[in-house]
């Protein structure tokens, strides 16, 4: 499976305000920002602020001359800059100063269309036949530790397996849910495709 | 590009150790969590995976509170796996089963050395059983007091009256009620003939055994041929047991 990488090019295309290229480094790392990010801060919009923050100084450091070295370690970069800006976080009181002082408009993934409803709808469908395939004993498993937030060790003790069990059990459905996943990605944000 | 102290994972540790399940399961370390950042920012495959696992987790979410997917009852079988053993087999454990036969043979022994013995006796042999006469308690008055001990009982007489018309019963109920005003002895005797104008006396023998200590009614009522039964007469009598 050919992934997407990161490339000189798609810097240069991200700096020169290509739309396209915007949109694409808007939707793949805003999905991961927030992964990231929602396990280290509280409020939704705590989250917001920082990926918007981080954005804004990728961008500014981009700009700059000399700013990323390694093109291909560009994930990287925002990580990195994202740890910064959640340090800022953590030690202000307020919220972090922007270095968005240009006030160039900021590339964000686009609202929710035909096509995202269409596609939000083939995903539920997707794990609800996975959920269907699993023994209900795996159901409640995994209701009891996703939705219900129990405690993981009191919930494989209850259902008398190990954390080994749980990890295979959610990496056998995510595996299978990926293919749907993949398809709609693509899709979305050109995965598969060069840049 | 590696923070300090935080050793980027390579790929091949991601998915041997099956990170993105354990991210996504937040297990990871704070430390082996960064490491795990470092290289997903890095790497779209693994990028993908993890969102991916997210997406599908989140779906799962919103889709597991359908009756349809609501899975089965949480078993507990934490507790190591053993053979379920029926209730009321527990006498078998020798625990119980030891002490318990060996109060079985001591019962056992009782009966046929002395309760046997004792039953066999009084069916075969004449005895003397004490007689009390009792006063009727629908005229009143505090009832009678009988002192009886468990292996003799009691006797008492019991009057069925002349009849007031020729015909007018056609038998006798005799009916005993304990303290607790539970029914336990009731007979039927048939009414003397005409010819037979005098009362009619019979014994009432109460075994010790059924005996207990408080107020017992004894009522004898008459009974029509059309099956209406009137109350004759009512006795009521203290019993206070002696050992």
């Amino acid at each position: 499976m050919q992934f997407y990488s990161f490339s000189a090019d798609y810097v240069q295309s991200l700096c020169a305000g290509d739309r396209q290229a915007q949109e694409h480094f808007a939707a793949y790392f805003t999905q991961l920002l927030q992964l990231k990010l929602r396990s280290r801060l509280q409020s939704p919009q705590a989250i917001e602020d920082v990926r918007q923050e981080t954005f804004a100084r990728v961008f500014s450091a981009l700009r700059k001359e000399g700013g990323l070295r390694q093109p291909e370690r560009l994930g990287a970069f925002v990580n990195q800059i994202c740890n910064h800006v959640l340090f800022e976080h953590y030690h202000s009181a307020g919220p972090v100063e922007s270095l968005d002082v240009e006030g160039r408009p900021e590339p964000v993934a686009e609202g929710a269309d035909a096509a995202d409803v269409v596609a939000a709808r083939q995903i539920q469908f997707k794990v609800h036949a996975i959920l269907l395939k699993l023994a209900p004993r795996d159901r409640s498993l995994l209701k009891a530790v996703f939705l219900d937030e129990r405690n993981r060790d009191e919930v494989c003790r209850e259902f008398g397996v190990d954390r080994d069990y749980l990890r295979v059990l959610l990496h056998r459905a995510k595996q299978e849910f990926k293919t749907e996943y993949i398809k709609r990605a693509a899709d979305r944000i050109g995965l598969g495709e060069s840049a | 590009m590696d923070r300090i102290g935080v050793e980027m994972m390579n790929h091949s540790e991601a998915l041997q150790q099956m990170a993105a399940e354990r991210y996504l399961l937040d297990e990871l370390t704070p430390d082996a969590r960064e490491a795990f950042e470092e290289h997903l920012f890095d790497c779209s495959e693994c990028a993908l995976d993890l969102r991916a696992g997210a997406v599908f987790v989140e779906a799962a979410k919103t889709l597991l509170q359908l009756p349809e997917l609501a899975g089965a009852a949480v078993p507990s079988p934490s507790r190591p796996h053993k053979i379920k053993r029926q209730w009321w087999l527990f006498w078998l454990r020798p625990a119980f089963a030891t002490p318990a036969f060996a109060s079985l043979l001591l019962v056992l022994g009782y009966q046929n050395l002395v309760t046997y013995p004792r039953l066999r006796a009084a069916a075969s042999q004449p005895r003397l059983i004490p007689w009390a006469q009792l006063r009727g308690a629908m005229r009143g008055g505090a009832p009678l007091v009988i002192t009886a001990d468990r292996e003799h009982g009691v006797a008492l007489p019991v009057d069925l009256p002349s009849q007031p018309n020729e015909g007018a019963y056609a038998s006798y109920s005799i009916d005993l009620h304990d303290p607790q005003g539970k029914l336990v002895f009731g007979s039927v005797v048939a009414a003397p003939s005409e010819s037979d104008s005098s009362p009619q006396r019979l014994g009432l023998v109460i075994p010790g055994a059924m005996l207990r200590n408080g107020v017992y009614t004894l009522a004898v009522s008459g009974v029509a041929p059309n099956g209406e039964r009137t109350v004759i007469d009512q006795y009521a009598f203290e019993v206070h047991l002696i050992d």
